[in-house]
C-alpha cells in the first residue's frame, strides 16, 4: 500500500515539474499578440467555419494620437481655441480622398469637421463656414462628409450639417476656414413628404450630383443636381415580404373605401449609407435589423440594383442567419450593417454595427474574410464600441469608433494579402496566374474553400480533370465539379473507346448467340431450374395433401367395396 | 393456371399489374419472408439516394448522416401503411387480411426500388444537363408503383375503382392519426420517465445524505 502511494506521490510530482517545465517554455514563447477577434468564415452550407485572420490590427488612434491639442496650443497655426475638444465626440463618419491623401472625420458630438494626413496626423479643422447665405455660419452635428479634389486643385467639401437640416458644399480656403458654394435646405416640392430634413449621409456622382441619406425618409436618398435643385429620390428599398404583409394585401381585396383609407400602408426600411466605386456604381446599406431583402444593393445610375435578378436573391450579407448565437460571448444578436466601402480594388467592406465586425466580399459578392469583434468586458485594442463608420486606404481599413472615441487601423496579414491577391486574379478569370497565390492560401488554412475553388478551377484549366474534381468536391463546388466531371469522363471515353466498343460488341455478340442456343433448345437451363423448384415444392407442401388424398380415395374404395357387399 | 416459383410470382405480379394480385390472391401465393426483404430493400434505396447519389446530384447535408429519419421513411411508414390500410379496410368491408396487405404492399414498391438504385447508379455517369434522364427514371419507378399498389389494394380488399381509392385515401389519414398517436404516446411516456427518474434521484440523495 505504503509503496504505490509513494508511487502515486513520486508521479504527481513528475506531473507537476513536466507542466512548469511546460508553462516556462510556453511563456518564453508566446511573446505574439493574437488577434482581438476569432477569425471564421461561412462555407457552403453556411455554417461557420474557423479560417486564418486575413486582417491584424495596425494601430490604435485617439484624439491624443492625431495631436488634436494642437487645437488647443495658442503657438500653433491650428489653435482654436483653449477649450477646444482634444478628443473626438461621436464621429460618425470618415472619409478618404484620393488624390491629397487626406482623411476627413466629421466629428459629430463636437460640431466639427477633422482633416488627416495619410497618417492621421490633424491638419485642418473646420467648424464655421464663411460667407452662408442663411447666416448660420457654425456646423451643428454634421453626420456626413464628402470631398472632392477640383481640377483646379481646388479642395470642395459636401457636409451633411444634420442638426442645421442643410447640406452644404463649400470650399476649403486654409487649415480652418471654408467658404460657402452651395447651401441646400429642406427641398420646397410636393414630392418631398417627410417633414424634417436631416442629411446624414452624402455622396457626390461624376456628375456632380450630391445624394444625401435623411433620417426617417424611406423612399430613398435625396438627389440634388449640382445646382442645389431637387431631383427627386433615388434607389429605394423594397417592401421585405412578410406573413403580415401579405395578410394586408389580402384584407385590402375584401375592405371598403373607408377601411383602406385607415389602413397602414407597407412602407420599404430606409437604407442607412452608402459608398460609390470607381466606376460610378452606388452601393447601399439597410441597417435595421431582421431586414434580407435589399440588404445590400449596387445600384446604376438609374437607381435599379443590378443584383436584384434571378440569380440576385442568393445574395447574402452580413452574418448567417437573422438571428445568431455566438457561442464566445453567450449572447444573441441581430446583424445591423451599418455602413460600406468598395475599396480601390473593388472590393466591397461591410461594417455590422451590432458585432463591429467587417465582411469583405469580392465583386461578385462571395464572402472573402471576416475581422473585428464587439468590444468584451477586456478593452482590447481593435475591439469596438460603437463602430459608426468605415473606409479603406492603402489596403488599410480605418474604423471610426464613436463609444470609444477612435479609429482602429486594420492592415492586411500575409494570408489575407495572398488571399485578396488571388480572389483579384481569380475574378479576372486569370485561373492559372492565381494557383501560385492560392497555393500560399491554402499552406495556411487547408478548409479555405474559395482557395480550393480557384485551385480547382486552375487545374481544370490545366486539364487535370481529376484533380480539378477533387478540389471542387472539397470545395462543395457542385456545379464546377458537374463540369469537371463532364470533361473526364469525355477524356475517359476517348482514352477507353477501344475497350468500350469491344464490350459493347461482346455483349450483343453473347446475347444473340443465346438467344440462337435457347431456339435451338440447347439450353433449357433455365426452365429446368423453375421445374425442379416447383417439383420440391410440391414434395414439401403437397405431400401430406396428395397421402389425404390417397387415403381418402381408399377409404372410398373400401367403402364401395363394402358397398357392394 | 400459372405455377411459379416465389420468386417468378413477383416478377409475374410486377408485369401484369391488372390480373397479377388478383392470381396472387385466389392462388394464396406471397411470401412474408419475400416482402420483409424488399421492406429492407426500401431502407437501403433511401440510404443510398442519399449517400451514394453522384456528387453533382447530391443536395444532402453531408456533414451529418442520421439514419433514424430514413429509417422513419421507409420501415416505419411501410408499416403504419399496412396496420392504417387494414384498420380501415376492415370497417369496410374489405376482405384482406393483415398479411395479405403486407404482402402486397411490399410486392408494389418493388419498381420504385429498383427505380431508386438505378437512378443512383447512373447518376455516377451523368451529368446535370442529363439529369432529365435521372427524373425519368425515378418517376417512372413512383408510378409503376403506385399502379401497382393501387391494384394490389383492389384486388387484396375485392374492392371497385372508387372504393379502393376512398379506402387508400382514408388510410393516409388514418396513417397520420396513428402517427400522431404514437408520438404523443412517446412524449407522454417521456415525461413519466422523467418524473420516475427525478424520484428516483431524491430517494437516492435522501438515502446517502
Amino acid at each position: 500500500m505504503k509503496s504505490m502511494q509513494m508511487r502515486k506521490a513520486f508521479r504527481r510530482a513528475a506531473v507537476l515539474g513536466i507542466s512548469l517545465v511546460c508553462a516556462c517554455s510556453a511563456m518564453a514563447s508566446t511573446a505574439f499578440a493574437a488577434e482581438p477577434y476569432d477569425s471564421y468564415c461561412y462555407d457552403y452550407w453556411d455554417d461557420a467555419i474557423p479560417a486564418q485572420a486575413g486582417y491584424k490590427v495596425y494601430n490604435t488612434y485617439t484624439g491624443y494620437d492625431m495631436n488634436l491639442e494642437r487645437l488647443t496650443d495658442p503657438e500653433d497655426e491650428l489653435y482654436i481655441s483653449e477649450s477646444a475638444p482634444i478628443d473626438l465626440n461621436g464621429a460618425k463618419d470618415i472619409f478618404y480622398e484620393d488624390v491629397k491623401n487626406e482623411f476627413w472625420v466629421a466629428d459629430t458630438k463636437n460640431s466639427r469637421i477633422l482633416r488627416l494626413d495619410k497618417d492621421l496626423q490633424l491638419i485642418g479643422c473646420y467648424s464655421a463656414i464663411d460667407g452662408v447665405p442663411s447666416g448660420v455660419a457654425n456646423f451643428n452635428e454634421p453626420q456626413g462628409v464628402f470631398v472632392t479634389v477640383e481640377e483646379n486643385g481646388d479642395i470642395m467639401m459636401y457636409i451633411g450639417d444634420t442638426q442645421n437640416s442643410r447640406i452644404v458644399q463649400c470650399k476649403v480656403t486654409s487649415m480652418n476656414t471654408c467658404e460657402c458654394v452651395l447651401e441646400i435646405g429642406m427641398p420646397d416640392t410636393p414630392i418631398y413628404k417627410s417633414k424634417t430634413f436631416l442629411p446624414e449621409k452624402i455622396l457626390v456622382d461624376g456628375a456632380k450630383n450630391i445624394y444625401a441619406v435623411c433620417t426617417s425618409v424611406n423612399s430613398g436618398s435625396a438627389q440634388f443636381n449640382s445646382l442645389g435643385e431637387f431631383q427627386g429620390f433615388y434607389g429605394a428599398n423594397r417592401v421585405e415580404v412578410t406573413a403580415e404583409i401579405i395578410r394586408r394585401r389580402i384584407w385590402r381585396v375584401f375592405a371598403s373605401d373607408e377601411q383602406l383609407k385607415s389602413m397602414q400602408s407597407a412602407a420599404p426600411v430606409e437604407y442607412k449609407n452608402f459608398d460609390i466605386d470607381a466606376e460610378g456604381f452606388i452601393y447601399t446599406v439597410t441597417e435595421a435589423s431582421n431586414v434580407t431583402t435589399d440588404a445590400v444593393k449596387k445600384l446604376n445610375a438609374a437607381g435599379y440594383n443590378i443584383w436584384n435578378n434571378d440569380a440576385g436573391n442568393t445574395y447574402i450579407f452580413g452574418d448567417a442567419g437573422a438571428n445568431t448565437y455566438d457561442a464566445a460571448t453567450n449572447t444573441s444578436y441581430t446583424t445591423r450593417l451599418t455602413d460600406i466601402d468598395i475599396d480601390s480594388d473593388g472590393f466591397i467592406n461591410i461594417l455590422d454595427y451590432a458585432t463591429g465586425r467587417v465582411f469583405v466580399y469580392d465583386e461578385e459578392c462571395t464572402l472573402v474574410t471576416i475581422f473585428g469583434t464587439y468590444n468584451t468586458n477586456s478593452d482590447q485594442k481593435g475591439s469596438f464600441t460603437g463602430p459608426n463608420a468605415l473606409e479603406t486606404a492603402n489596403n488599410n481599413v480605418y474604423i471610426v469608433d464613436g463609444i470609444k472615441n477612435d479609429i482602429t487601423v486594420y492592415t492586411t496579414t500575409l494570408y489575407g494579402e495572398y488571399l485578396k491577391a488571388a480572389v483579384l486574379l481569380y475574378d479576372e478569370g486569370k485561373y492559372l496566374e492565381a494557383k501560385p497565390y492560392w497555393e500560399e492560401v491554402i499552406a495556411r488554412d487547408g478548409t479555405c474553400a474559395f482557395a480550393l475553388l480557384g485551385l480547382g478551377k486552375a487545374a481544370l484549366k490545366e486539364g487535370e480533370y481529376k484533380l480539378a474534381m477533387d478540389y471542387f468536391k472539397d470545395a462543395y463546388a457542385r456545379r464546377s465539379y458537374d463540369k469537371a466531371f463532364k470533361y473526364y469522363r469525355e477524356q475517359w471515353l476517348q482514352d477507353n473507346f477501344y475497350l468500350v466498343f469491344i464490350v459493347i460488341v461482346l455483349i450483343f455478340i453473347l446475347a444473340i448467340v443465346l438467344s440462337i442456343l435457347k431456339k435451338k433448345g440447347i439450353i433449357k437451363k433455365h426452365v429446368r431450374k423453375e421445374k425442379k423448384q416447383v417439383e420440391r415444392k410440391k414434395t414439401k407442401k403437397e405431400l401430406e395433401h396428395e397421402a389425404e388424398l390417397a387415403a381418402e380415395a381408399a377409404q372410398a374404395e373400401s367403402e364401395a367395396e363394402e358397398a357392394d357387399e | 393456371m400459372y405455377e411459379f416459383t416465389t420468386m417468378g410470382w413477383l416478377k409475374h405480379v410486377i408485369f401484369h399489374p391488372i390480373e397479377g394480385f388478383e392470381d396472387l390472391r385466389w392462388k394464396k401465393q406471397g411470401s412474408m419472408k419475400v416482402s420483409m426483404g424488399i421492406v429492407v430493400l426500401l431502407f437501403v434505396a433511401m440510404v443510398a439516394n442519399r449517400q451514394l447519389l453522384g456528387f453533382a446530384f447530391n443536395t444532402a447535408y453531408t456533414k451529418i448522416f442520421n439514419i433514424v429519419p430514413l429509417l422513419v421513411q421507409s420501415v416505419v411508414y411501410f408499416f403504419t401503411w399496412v396496420i392504417a390500410n387494414w384498420s380501415v379496410c376492415t370497417l369496410l368491408d374489405g376482405e384482406g387480411r393483415l398479411k395479405q396487405i403486407c404482402i402486397n404492399s411490399a410486392y408494389a414498391l418493388v419498381p420504385y426500388i429498383v427505380g431508386v438504385f438505378v437512378m443512383v447508379f447512373a447518376s455516377n455517369f451523368l451529368v446535370l444537363d442529363e439529369a432529365i434522364w435521372l427524373n425519368a427514371i425515378y418517376y417512372l419507378g413512383l408510378g409503376w408503383s403506385v399502379l401497382l399498389m393501387f391494384q394490389a389494394m383492389k384486388a387484396v380488399h375485392q374492392y371497385t375503382v372508387l372504393k379502393t381509392l376512398a379506402s387508400m385515401i382514408l388510410s393516409l389519414v388514418a396513417m397520420l392519426l396513428i402517427l400522431f398517436l404514437v408520438i404523443l404516446l412517446l412524449s407522454l411516456f417521456q415525461q413519466v420517465y422523467v418524473f420516475i427518474y427525478s424520484i428516483y434521484t431524491e430517494i437516492s440523495y435522501r438515502i446517502r445524505g
